[in-house]
């Protein structure tokens, strides 16, 4: 680590990191204010489909976390960052408390398509409209590409499987924009001005977040809260620069050894 | 093209593929292909086999050949090869109780198949049924077995009707396999077994039988495998690939040997029947 320049921002995962559904984590919010008291600055990542950024502060306000809105960062951004960069017109296949987020986009006659997890439009005519636009060759944007989720009646189908039956049927790749893809976490530094060799990311996902942060050069801090379980640490190659306890034990190493 | 007669020599039987080939489905019943019901009534006066090799899955042998006689072809359901049957000998052999994903229209083609207390998944080509709820109940039974076994009736990505192009079970099939971490099994094109079937069912060798068909992967590519000759038509899911289209590559290469615009087109003219 002797090579490393000085720290200039830190990506922070939520869910699971700060609050695990309606709990803060442990002297949370105490620990988001020493690290404010320093010049670095702070991004909030996380993998969403469904959840705008206001329902996400809402939350984080309710557990009094001090957090505006510009400083979240979602797959739901990064999809709408990739939408108006490409400058297309997306068919929205996501969650309808998803779309606040993408306010103000044209969606009309649209040339592209946005797939997040939307059980709702996964029905035959939707998919099959979303097919003939990528014929055309309309883009592909996925949020994530989960197999399956948890829901309190048993597993379901993520959203993974549709974005791959429309990658088969016109024998093309979707562009994946949320967790562990590089492209997420660039975009999450974006107009902080620092490189990935200048940031740090802390999360409960050893994969998703410590690994896909370090393959762009990132340091990452693995958390041992949230969906953590023993040996995660394990689970990637080179491992993460560091696992502790919780969040706030984490800003303190990044106190202590970082700034 | 003078080619032709010696690509097509020694032919003694001809598998045609019906969507795409004959017809295409879609509003009250879809419309023949200019030309194809002239051109099956040749084939069928002609010194030539016939037999009809499809992946249709959403309808049963029955109403597909009542559909098919109503649109003016000769053609009975002896003559049809199709992969609902197929897959029924195969639950039966090995005692698999299914849980079906398929379209009504098939549905009774599955009779006499014991579907209780399921122990594998058979997916077909269930159009308007292809909704979240029934994926997932299929994802959730393959899910809940200790080994989970899916039978796919045939991988199409897609096919034509006459409103356009329509999602077929290959998306699906593939949405499973990811899902679950599993492969399936394909009944039906390209699978070798179910072109030997056909072959055995026409009493002709792979030497000697020709195979027309609008897909390159499923008729093309999967005869040739089986040493069948391959012709593919321009009608159906054919499409010329413009420069906005996408591309879409259907896999290894596969030459046809000869490319018509309909099954009547001059190849057959080769055959002087």
């Amino acid at each position: 680590m002797a090579a490393r320049r000085a720290l200039k921002a830190v990506l922070v995962d939520l869910s699971g990191t700060l609050h695990i559904e309606d709990a803060a984590v442990p002297g949370a919010q105490e620990a988001l204010k020493r690290l404010r008291a320093t010049s670095v600055m702070i991004r909030f990542v996380t993998n969403t489909t469904k959840e705008s950024k206001q329902d996400l502060l809402e939350r984080l306000k309710k557990l009094e976390f001090d957090i505006s809105e510009d400083e979240i960062f979602t797959s739901l951004t990064a999809a709408r960052n990739l939408v108006e960069q490409k400058q297309v017109r997306p068919m929205l296949l996501v969650d309808d408390r998803a779309l606040p987020d993408f306010k103000g986009i044209e969606t009309g006659d649209p040339n592209a398509v946005v797939i997040g997890l939307a059980p709702e439009h996964f029905h035959y005519q939707i998919l099959n409209q979303a097919f003939r636009l990528l014929l055309d060759g309309a883009p592909l944007i996925a949020i994530h590409k989960a197999r399956y989720y948890k829901r309190k009646d048993g597993l379901a189908l993520g959203p993974g499987p549709f974005v791959t039956a429309l990658e088969y049927a016109t024998d093309s790749k979707a562009t994946v924009v949320g967790k562990p893809e590089k492209t997420f976490f660039l975009e999450a530094l974006r107009g902080a001005g620092c490189e990935p060799e200048e940031a740090v990311m802390i999360g409960d996902d050893c994969r998703d977040d410590v690994g896909g942060a370090q393959n762009v050069g990132m340091l990452g801090i693995l958390v041992k809260t949230g969906k953590y379980r023993a040996a995660d640490e394990a689970k990637i190659n080179p491992p993460p620069y560091l696992t502790c306890e919780s969040f706030p034990h984490a800003v303190d190493h990044i106190l202590q050894h970082l700034l | 093209m003078a080619a032709w007669g010696e690509r097509l020599a020694g032919v003694r039987g001809v598998l045609l593929d019906i969507s795409g080939v004959l017809y295409d489905g879609g509003e009250g019943g879809g419309a023949a292909i200019a030309g194809s019901v002239e051109a099956v009534a040749r084939l069928k006066r002609s010194r030539l086999k016939v037999r009809f090799c499809t992946n249709e899955s959403q309808k049963s042998r029955g109403d597909l050949v009542r559909l098919l006689r109503r649109l003016g072809f000769d053609i009975s359901e002896g003559e049809v090869t199709a992969p609902a049957p197929a897959t029924c000998l195969i639950l039966k052999e090995r005692g698999l109780r299914p849980h079906l994903l398929v379209h009504d229209g098939v549905r009774s083609e599955f009779g006499q198949i014991d579907t209780s207390n399921p122990n594998c998944v058979v997916i077909a080509d269930a159009g308007e049924d292809f909704s979240y709820q029934n994926m997932n109940k299929a994802f959730q039974v393959l899910m809940e077995l200790e080994k989970p076994i899916l039978f796919s009736l045939g991988k199409g990505r897609y096919y034509k009707e006459t409103s356009g192009l329509m999602l077929d079970v290959g998306p699906y099939m593939k949405a499973l396999e990811y899902a679950c971490g599993i492969e399936a099994e394909v009944v039906g094109k390209p699978s070798p077994e179910f072109f030997k079937s056909a072959l055995r069912e026409m009493g002709v060798d792979a030497s000697q039988a020709v195979m027309i068909g609008d897909d390159i992967v499923g008729d093309v590519g999967g005869a040739q495998r089986c040493g069948i000759r391959a012709l593919q038509v321009r009608t159906g899911k054919f499409r010329k690939t413009g420069k906005r289209k996408r591309r879409v590559n259907l896999g290894p290469a596969h030459y046809p040997e000869v490319t018509s615009d309909n099954i009547w087109g001059s190849p057959f003219q080769m055959f002087r029947v």
